[in-house]
């Protein structure tokens, strides 16, 4: 096979736009959120569940989730934890920083095949991030889903993100909020066990309903163990994977499982898709 | 399709010729026993009768090393590296190295066109040498037999008294053109040669091994006697993984960005930052790389992304032959699936 | 802001990799637009009390080091160990493969009670090492690159894959085409593949990856015409310290 490569339009996939930090805030001792403008203030234009190349010069590239919602117009946001090179440099940077940003990049969750439906969110520890940008575009679409349900999971209190939007979320009519920790505190009132502690009880119409996993990689099994045991059909359930990338654009090969570029056909991926792909889960 | 005699006392002024037209590239002798591709100086110097070069031409297209942009801290912004489009002979290649730069092209022009590659790809002029394969080369196995002559302008096919050089592509032709030394008398092709090396199986029936040997007990045989060197990922021509480094200046205020050839074999390759190795042991990198040669790529191009040039065995220290790791799952496969007692037939074909 | 203040020491080795550092000739004046010396026995007098930063070169080899060092890694925010003889216990090392009783008696002879001894240890075996600049002598790029990440205030990445890597990067001839056994399979890069690329085989002086598999190794050599013995020699030259723990006592 031989490809005609002057047909080829190219495109220079490597060079960063430059943005600026317009707000950041400390939500806990290893999480800080990051409000980013680009330039003339105009929106990312992404989907909920994709990630950019965070570009910081002499620390590199690393891809992180966009947690805003695309009903957000102008800045995006972020929200990062602090656990590698570049997310430690990341945290030492304040309001009027300037960043480096490529993207969005990815797939995200399907919105508009989720319209009319239930929407089911399972998040454990950062895995809420992708996933609030998810839960905001419902919130701001609310007369295009059915139920919103949150299970969210961390190791303990000081660990939840978004502290403000927890409590909207709790005392939302609209919002099914059910929060979980690893191990509390005395000052905890709430349930404490693992995110999967969660899923028995819930009341869910089962063919209605979208499920939204997204957490750290030991999760998962355990958490579509749960999903089975409810009956909830494979085909309605859609997970985020994490993957080292370097590129963003299905070129340096890091993020791959398989034949399946995690940076191209995910990070979100619908369910039977990968429910036989080995390495994935 | 014209043909001419380049006899053997004329090589030297065919390819001072080939200067006039453009940058020229070609096999030089490199160390003690080995052969680099490398721009040609002086014409007497070129090797044209050799096994392979260390690294294919692979390396002019996606560089080992490569600056993707100049960085300034201090006004945050940065500078694109330029690459210029410029006229390269690629003088002396042989066709599986060839084939692996079109397959490269389909990697950095599907998706996302690289411009990158694509830019330092453009205009360039192969001229393809035949070539007496040794007991790494296996190239027949994965459909390229010896004379195949696609991606070349030009073929030089070794005779007695030199070699019988084809214009294969109007480019190729136009570089011909001009050149007054060939001789009017064709010489007779050189003895018959054949492959020493081959594939169990040719490439067309590789899909359905590959289809059951991901728990091939060969994973596991070969990762004992792997080191995880990384030496078969960065010499093959159709890797083209690459990881991406930011170099500060002493000023700690600029540097450059910089990519460089990565390989799935190796530590680091598919950890995130939070600690997790997504392929942990060498025996599930064995797999992945394997896997990415003939059933990854393939399952979509219907072509396998090994082009059989034998370098990941040649160069591999702890000898472990890319061969006999695909001959083995043949076996293996035959052994498992072909080869099983009628009366188990069922019980098998319920793990088909 | 003010330069942080940067102490070199040497514990038992050669000095060479502090020597190292003075021929860094085109880069010094830049490096110390950046920092304050504070301490550098092989090049200065001056002393303080506290550290930004301490490189220390050479292994843990007496009782006295070990208190030192305990001293100096109080006084030390961030503590770098530099060259194979303060990261890996180096060539010192090799004494530890024998009784330390007869080592003693070989080095001091009759005088061997005034000068107690212990085997061999990198720092990181006393006190915390934050980061390592690896080689015999240290890699002076690696040591540039270690110190402007800390200075940018970042962590320095840590190489860990093969010096084969760097070999295939800068297309040289493999050393076992031209005949020769090489550590290179095994052992760190971030030397830029120095010796191979001069036609000196590897000896594994930066350390091995953390995935080393000796065993394997070995076997490479032995198929290369050396014997099990020199295998093992070869092996042991730089990485005795590593290989002394898990032997059986």
């Amino acid at each position: 096979m031989s490809i005609a490569i002057q047909n080829f339009e190219a495109q220079e996939l490597y060079y960063p736009e430059i943005a600026e930090i317009s707000a950041v805030k400390r939500f806990t001792a290893k999480e800080k959120w990051f409000e980013i403008t680009l330039p003339g203030g105009r929106s990312l234009g992404h989907q909920p569940g994709q990630f950019v190349q965070v570009s910081l010069f002499g620390a590199g590239e690393a891809p992180i989730s966009v947690t805003s919602s695309p009903t957000k117009k102008g800045a995006f946001e972020l929200c990062v934890r602090e656990v590698g090179m570049l997310t430690n440099v990341l945290h030492s940077l304040e309001t009027g920083s300037k960043i480096g940003i490529r993207g969005p990049f990815g797939r995200g969750f399907d919105v508009e095949s989720f319209k009319g439906k239930d929407i089911l969110i399972i998040g454990g520890g950062i895995g809420i991030v992708p996933l609030r940008s998810l839960i905001n575009y419902v919130i701001d679409n609310r007369k295009d889903f059915g139920r919103l349900i949150i299970a969210y999971g961390a190791k303990s209190p000081d660990e939840l993100l978004y502290p403000e939007e927890l409590v909207q979320w709790e005392n939302s009519k609209e919002i099914e909020y059910h929060v979980t920790v690893d191990q509390g505190t005395p000052e905890w009132k709430g349930n404490t066990g693992v995110i999967t502690t969660l899923i028995p009880p819930l009341d869910l119409d089962l063919e209605n309903t979208i499920a939204a996993v997204v957490g750290p990689p030991i999760m998962y099994k355990f958490v579509l163990m749960s999903l089975k045991t409810k009956r909830v059909p494979d085909e309605n359930i859609y997970m985020s994977l994490e993957r080292r990338m370097k590129c963003g654009v299905g070129k340096c090969g890091h993020c791959q499982i398989n034949h399946s570029y995690v940076c191209q056909e995910g990070p979100v991926y619908h369910y039977p898709e990968i429910k036989n792909l080995q390495e994935a889960i | 399709m014209e043909k001419y005699q380049l006899n053997t006392n004329k090589i030297e002024s065919f390819i001072t010729h080939l200067k006039n037209k453009g940058k020229v590239f070609a096999p030089h002798k490199s160390g003690k026993n080995s052969f680099k591709f490398n721009e040609v100086e002086n014409p007497d110097s070129v090797v044209l009768d050799y096994n392979r070069t260390l690294n294919s031409i692979k390396k002019y297209f996606l560089p080992p090393r490569e600056v993707l942009l100049s960085f300034s801290k201090k006004e945050y912004s940065f500078e694109k590296s330029t690459i210029e489009v410029e006229k390269k002979i690629f003088l002396g290649v042989h066709n599986y190295d060839v084939k692996g730069v079109l397959r490269l092209d389909y990697n950095f022009s599907q998706g996302n066109p690289e411009d990158n590659y694509l830019k330092r790809r453009a205009d360039s002029i192969f001229i393809g040498v035949s070539y007496e394969p040794d007991e790494y080369h296996f190239s027949q196995s994965v459909g390229i037999p010896l004379h195949d002559t696609e991606g070349f302008d030009i073929y030089l096919e070794k005779n007695d008294s030199g070699y019988t050089i084809s214009a294969i592509t109007e480019n190729g032709q136009s570089i011909v053109d001009g050149f007054d030394g060939f001789s009017e008398e064709q010489a007779a092709p050189s003895n018959h040669v054949q492959f020493k090396n081959r594939l169990k199986y040719n490439y067309n029936r590789l899909p359905e091994v590959f289809e059951h040997s991901w728990n091939a007990s060969v994973w596991e045989e070969v990762s004992k006697r792997c080191v995880g060197c990384g030496t078969c990922n960065l010499v093959c021509p159709t890797c083209y993984c690459f990881d991406v480094e930011d170099n500060m200046d002493l000023s700690l205020l600029q540097g450059t960005r910089e990519r460089n050839w990565d390989g799935c074999m190796l530590n680091s390759f598919a950890a995130v930052a939070g600690g997790e190795n997504f392929r942990e042991t060498l025996a599930e990198r064995q797999r992945h790389r394997v896997y990415r040669k003939f059933k990854y790529i393939t399952d979509i191009t219907g072509e396998p992304w090994c082009i059989g040039c034998g370098r990941c065995t040649a160069y591999c220290t702890a000898g472990i032959s890319i061969v006999e790791i695909v001959n083995d799952l043949c076996d293996e496969y035959e052994a498992k699936y072909l080869n099983r007692p009628v009366e188990q037939s069922g019980l098998n074909a319920a793990r088909l | 802001m003010s330069k942080p203040k940067v102490a070199f020491f040497d514990f038992t080795s050669c000095e060479g990799c502090q020597l190292n550092k003075l021929n860094l000739e085109d880069h010094l004046l830049d490096i110390l637009e950046h920092i304050d010396i504070v301490e550098f026995r092989e090049a200065m007098d001056d002393k303080a009390d506290e550290y930004d930063i301490s490189f220390i070169e050479g292994s843990i080899s007496t009782p006295s080091c070990i208190a030192r060092i305990h001293d100096i890694r109080r006084r030390s925010k961030i503590l770098i160990a530099l060259g194979a003889c303060a990261t890996q216990g180096g060539i010192n090392a090799m004494k530890n493969l024998h009784p330390i009783e007869e080592v003693r008696e070989t080095v001091y002879g009759d005088d061997k009670y005034l000068f107690p001894t212990l085997p061999a240890m990198p720092v990181s075996a006393i006190v915390k090492v934050d980061y390592e600049v690896n080689g015999c002598p240290m890699s002076t790029p690696e040591f540039l690159k270690v110190l402007k990440s800390l200075l940018a205030g970042q962590e320095p990445i840590k190489p860990d894959s093969a010096v084969c890597v760097e070999c295939k990067l800068r297309e040289n001839e493999c050393l076992y085409d031209r005949g020769m056994v090489c550590l290179g399979p095994i052992s760190k890069s971030g030397c830029g593949a120095i010796c191979p690329s001069f036609g000196q085989f590897c000896t594994g002086c930066r350390g091995l990856v953390s995935n080393a598999d000796k065993n394997a190794m070995i076997d490479i050599l032995t198929s290369h015409g050396i014997t099990l013995d020199e295998a093992k020699k070869r092996l042991l030259l730089f990485n005795s310290y590593d290989h002394s723990q898990s032997m059986p006592k």
